[in-house]
């Protein structure tokens, strides 16, 4: 093994209210490729932005070739030679690749940026790639996976010697994947320390050399990646071995009513010619890579996004969904992936939360009736058990799983008969995870029927009743839980034309 | 401090609602020390006449800002109302209820041409409140010939009593001896009373508010956003109308082409009064409060010998640093 | 095929913009003979010089996505504040002008610390400003209307530097100025860090932030800029009309910002050009010149204004959805 390049020693980190690193420990080779994993919320994030700069951490200490250093920003830590590939894409959409590549530091002839030497330079990091993108294409006319290689080739042209890639193939296709992997060998020959994040576990068997595992903020160990299969790490990660059991059989009967039916919906390029069928009663999984076109099958038949085609059947009946209000109307609640963008209104209390989607039920002519609504408000604080100090509480003060609770309490005032709960527990702490499951198969009990969409497996087989698969915008499988398993999902949901 | 800011009662009303009360006090005695003619009842009574057209402004952007957007029409919007509605007056014979009802009526067709192109078309608000000011001035300039519009004197014995809804004339034993009533307060107060009933104890407000706050999310929650952001303007269209009413019956005169500095002030003292312009914080008593301020300032500053500019940079500079506070504070808790 | 690389090159929004600009002058010739004279032209030319350089100013606050709102009562209140010194306290010209520029770009600074450091929103920050400087103005001018040199009066000279009179004729030479302006802020904006920088952080504040670029920086340059070009506008006004009245200004940053805007600057930032302003303010400065020769009078111009505003605001967001997508 090559010498250590970088150290990072009791890192210690709190934000109001959450200790988010308790003297966390990395240490980093020339050319190897170290994973860091973790779940949700553990902390991974958080460290690397300890490390570039980003944050500044409360306690420890960072060495890097050796000797102490400190970074107060991200330009700081550029010019040591430490480079992070964001997971969020951060470019500059009207610019050009080029610039883009070169922002911040642009090489100039006098006052003027000398364009021309910027695009030279940006040819020969992408040759050096081995990857074919014009330098001149305005950024936002990419595809993804190019404004990702974009990022790479940014993080290559500082003169690096640690490059963090953060989840950098959730958005990548295959083939991509396999191009990422090619480069990030070719780095590892150079000698460069490479941090890679990811929550495959795949990936992280083939590319990488070493793995750190972390939880709740804290370093739980390193392990050759060689000498440890899927479920060291996994236990690591979670403390425990959980895997937790699938479902083994439906609990819908053979007779079940269908509540709602797709067919042939196409919106876009995400969602192209998907058709299913939900029963009365049933938990019908969503499953599929990150892109693969499952929140906007959702979305389209919410009405939140235009569809171009398609089909919805509610209860046998056809109907029309234009709008998020036509869905409601219909009976169909969705919780968004994205619960602080498009779930909760977080300036607003738990109460108006709440009754956001029914309203109306808590009005006496146009004046609404604050006592009602703070009685249901309760009512459902009680029965989801949400941790809030009273029903007047802002939902931004809240934690995740709660603020989730608080998202779910306002489809069920609605009560709505077909749910869409898109990654209902990203985010959420295991405690929390588990009371989310129980109570949507209370609801299920209850005859409401639920879409879920999820990109962890275990929450899928040991949730759904059924599983949709989708990969690439279309669905490739249609599987029954009893014939379930990892490997027929993964292989479904890698089935590309 | 933080215990001062958690007494029930100062909760309730509002930390810096009571602290912009307090500067209300502290500037009237400040003027009152400056200049001695300051206190005296008629002062009182001009400071508040132009507190009722710039409230009846001020409330209505309040509904407009706090769905996040924001309208720069409203002052000349109001001249518009008000001449169209006077130039039909003076020129028909049509009682002068039915041309204050046409008043508020050109206001909500602005604020329906605003909120629809807002709400439906996805246009910047500023960018459509530039437009729509250009066209109420020009609007008005073209009903009129570009000529001054002048609303009945209070002697005016059909049409005059309008006025009393502004002020009422309590005439004494001799015709000299009169005694000003100032009856616009309590329309101000009644219909600033009406706007926090909506804004905080009805669907409508409660949507305005939300959707400042978080659009998405609201739509998501199958509610019809676009209705109620363009409400939002419509309200604030009628509000402007009113204004406009209220404007005529304290200084009678309107010239078209004019009115642009009134959108300043009018956002000026929503924005003292603490009503977000990020959208879905807004408060209706704050922005009442923050109207007075601005009210008085300006007869303040009248009263100590100085001319109206002095009164807009002192505004101006208010704002900033009111609103400094409000975000270094706010950055401060996170 | 070659035509559509050149229209690609120019860029669609600037040959719709060109085109209507042609269409409008053969429109107004056609409709009045008296609009084809030299004094129509000379006229133009008056209103295009101060809107041009407040529009090209305005430019630069708008690309990083906020907007300034103090340009219309700004260049009057520098206009009032340096003829004042040079009519009323026999300060020499050169000395007045050089203080109305100044003054603008204090007010710029202001605006940039304002947006920049206290992070108020940029409406809300330059809205004040437009408050003060309407006062500022009146305050530095005693209230009272400020005729700048004319005629032969001593220091008249400066007013040559945009219409020279040569013989009996009048030359706009205010154009090499514009133009000048125009090359200068292309290359500022196209080649040099500080227009980059400008682009970067209206495209995306967050990624400049993390790239090391000193956003607090550049922003503040945009708005000293915008207050700059201010100053400059309030010289070409002070050159082109008799007298300057406090008061006056406002709504003139509507035409500004108007103009950026019919020539592409996106309303959202980090889009825009230089040239195509300029193209925007002659289209602003044609109706104003024009309408009236076709027997439509200030009210109307108005009017006339508001909807090629949002006429070219909807092709601006069909535009915008037509990338997105």
């Amino acid at each position: 093994m090559g010498e250590v390049i970088l150290t990072m020693k009791g890192i210690d980190k709190s934000f109001p209210g959450v200790h988010a690193l308790n003297h966390v420990d990395l240490e980093i080779q020339k050319g190897e490729v170290h994973a860091l994993m973790g779940e949700n919320g553990a902390g991974k994030s958080t460290l690397m932005k300890v490390l570039t700069g980003i944050y500044s951490k409360d306690e420890g200490t960072i060495y890097f070739e050796g000797k102490e250093v400190s970074f107060s920003n991200p330009k700081e830590a550029q010019t040591a030679g430490i480079v992070i590939v964001h997971q969020e894409l951060n470019m500059m959409g009207h610019l050009t690749v080029a610039q883009n590549i070169f922002a911040g530091r642009e090489f100039r002839k006098g006052s003027f940026i000398d364009d021309q030497k910027m695009i030279e330079e940006s040819n020969k990091i992408f040759k050096r790639m081995n990857i074919n993108i014009d330098p001149t294409e305005t950024m936002s006319n990419l595809t993804v996976g190019k404004q990702q290689m974009c990022e790479i080739a940014k993080a290559i042209s500082h003169d690096c010697k640690v490059i963090i890639f953060d989840e950098p193939s959730a958005a990548l296709t295959e083939s991509e994947i396999q191009e990422l992997f090619k480069i990030i060998r070719d780095l590892k020959k150079q000698g460069m320390g490479i941090v890679y994040i990811s929550h495959r576990m795949d990936e992280i068997k083939v590319i990488t050399d070493r793995v750190t595992v972390m939880r709740d903020g804290t370093y739980v160990g390193t392990i050759i990646t060689e000498e440890s299969t899927k479920d060291d790490i996994i236990n690591m990660m979670v403390g425990r071995v959980i895997y937790e059991d699938p479902k083994t059989k439906s609990n819908v009967p053979k007779d079940a009513p269908v509540v709602l039916k797709v067919e042939h919906l196409n919106a876009g390029k995400m969602v192209k010619d998907v058709s299913f069928e939900l029963h009365k009663g049933e938990i019908l999984g969503f499953s599929g890579l990150m892109g693969a076109g499952r929140t906007e099958t959702a979305r389209a038949l919410f009405g939140a996004d235009v569809k171009e085609s398609g089909d919805i059947f509610i209860n046998g009946k056809k109907v029309v969904i234009n709008n998020p209000m036509d869905a409601v109307k219909n009976g169909i609640g969705y919780l968004s992936e994205d619960r602080k963008r498009f779930g909760i209104v977080t300036g607003k209390s738990v109460a108006e939360n709440t009754t956001m989607a029914t309203l109306e039920k808590y009005c006496k002519g146009p004046f609404i009736n604050k006592k009602k609504e703070k009685k249901t408000a309760k009512e459902y604080v009680k029965r989801l058990a949400t941790k809030t100090p009273n029903t007047e509480q802002l939902v931004v003060n809240l934690s995740g799983g709660n603020q989730q609770k608080v998202v779910i309490a306002k489809w069920l005032v609605r009560d709505c008969d077909v749910l869409i709960f898109d990654e209902p527990t990203r985010g959420i702490d295991v405690g929390a995870k588990s009371e989310i499951y129980h109570l949507m198969n209370e609801l299920v009990e209850e005859g409401k029927s639920i879409i879920m969409i999820s990109s962890e497996m275990t929450e899928i087989l040991r949730m759904s009743d059924r599983i949709v698969v989708m990969c690439e915008g279309r669905k490739t499988a249609e599987i029954n839980i009893e014939d379930a398993s990892q490997e027929s999902i993964m292989h479904a949901a890698t089935l590309r034309d | 401090m933080d215990t001062l800011k958690n007494i029930p009662i100062v909760r309730k009303i509002g930390f810096n609602k009571i602290v912009l009360c307090l500067v209300l006090l502290i500037m009237y005695g400040m003027f009152s020390i400056l200049s001695d003619s300051f206190v005296n009842y008629n002062r009182i009574i001009s400071a508040l006449n132009y507190a009722y057209f710039l409230g009846f402004l001020a409330l209505g952007v309040t509904f407009v800002i706090g769905t996040g957007g924001i309208d720069f029409s409203i002052g000349p919007v109001m001249f518009c109302c008000a001449i169209v509605s006077g130039q039909i007056l003076s020129k028909s014979s049509l009682p002068v209820w039915v041309c204050m009802i046409i008043a508020i009526f050109i206001g909500v067709v602005f604020g329906c041409f605003n909120g629809f192109m807002v709400a439906y078309c996805k246009v910047p608000p500023f960018i459509i409140s530039m437009a729509s000011m250009q066209i109420a001035k020009g609007a008005a300039s073209v009903f009129t010939g570009a000529q001054i519009v002048k609303w009945p004197m209070a002697q005016d014995q059909t049409n005059g009593w309008f006025r009393n809804l502004v002020k009422y004339r309590l005439i004494g034993d001799t015709p000299r001896d009169v005694t000003i009533i100032p009856t616009g307060l309590i329309c101000l107060i009644i219909v600033a009373i009406v706007c926090a009933v909506i804004l905080n104890k009805t669907k409508t407000g409660r949507y305005i508010l939300c959707l400042g706050s978080n659009k998405e999310a609201v739509r998501l929650s199958g509610v019809n956003v676009k209705k109620y952001e363009m409400l939002a303007y419509v309200i604030c269209g009628i509000l402007v109308g009113i204004a406009s009413i209220f404007f005529v019956g304290a200084y009678t005169t309107v010239q078209p082409g004019m009115g642009d500095q009134y959108n300043n002030e009018a956002i000026a003292a929503a924005v003292m009064g603490g009503t977000s312009m990020a959208g879905g914080i807004a408060s209706i008593g704050g922005t009442i409060i923050g109207v007075l301020i601005i009210a008085l300032l300006q007869e303040g500053i009248l009263a100590i010998g100085l001319t109206k500019d002095y009164q807009l940079v002192v505004t101006g500079l208010i704002v900033i640093i009111a609103v400094s506070i409000d975000i270094i504070s706010r950055r401060k808790k996170n | 095929m070659n035509n559509n690389s050149i229209i690609k090159k120019i860029g669609m929004q600037k040959v719709i913009t060109l085109g209507i600009l042609l269409l409008l002058l053969i429109f107004f010739s056609l409709a009045n003979p008296t609009f084809r004279k030299y004094t129509t032209f000379l006229s133009l030319m008056g209103y295009t010089y101060y809107i041009a350089f407040m529009a090209i100013g305005v430019t630069f606050p708008l690309l990083t996505g906020g907007v300034d709102l103090s340009v219309g009562t700004g260049l009057i209140c520098y206009a009032l504040a340096g003829g004042y010194l040079v009519v009323y306290k026999g300060w020499p010209v050169w000395l007045g002008l050089l203080i109305a520029v100044l003054f603008g770009v204090v007010i710029g600074l202001f605006n940039g610390f304002a947006v920049a450091v206290l992070d108020l929103p940029p409406f809300l920050a330059t809205l004040c400003t437009c408050m003060i400087t309407r006062g500022l103005g009146s305050i530095c001018s005693n209230g009272t209307g400020v005729p700048w040199p004319n005629g032969s009066a001593e220091g008249a000279w400066f007013r040559n530097l945009f219409r020279l009179k040569v013989g009996g004729v009048s030359i706009p030479i205010g154009i090499i100025w514009v133009v000048l302006a125009v090359v200068i802020m292309s290359i500022v904006l196209n080649h040099t860090r500080t227009g980059r920088y400008v682009l970067s952080i209206g495209s995306n504040k967050e990624a400049a932030k993390l790239c090391g670029i000193n956003v607090v920086r550049y922003q503040i340059t945009a708005y000293v800029i915008s207050g700059f070009f201010a100053g400059l506008a309030g010289i070409a006004f002070a050159a082109s009309f008799a007298t300057i009245q406090p008061g006056l200004g406002a709504g003139f940053e509507l035409d500004a910002i108007g103009a950026a805007i019919i020539g592409g600057v996106s309303t959202a930032g980090g889009y825009g050009t230089v040239t195509g302003t300029i193209l925007g303010v002659l289209i602003m400065s044609l109706l104003k010149t024009g309408l009236p020769y076709i027997d439509l009078q200030a009210n109307w111009q108005q009017i006339i204004i508001g909807i090629v505003l949002i006429v070219a605001v909807m092709i601006d967001i069909i535009r915008s959805r037509r990338v997105s997508a």
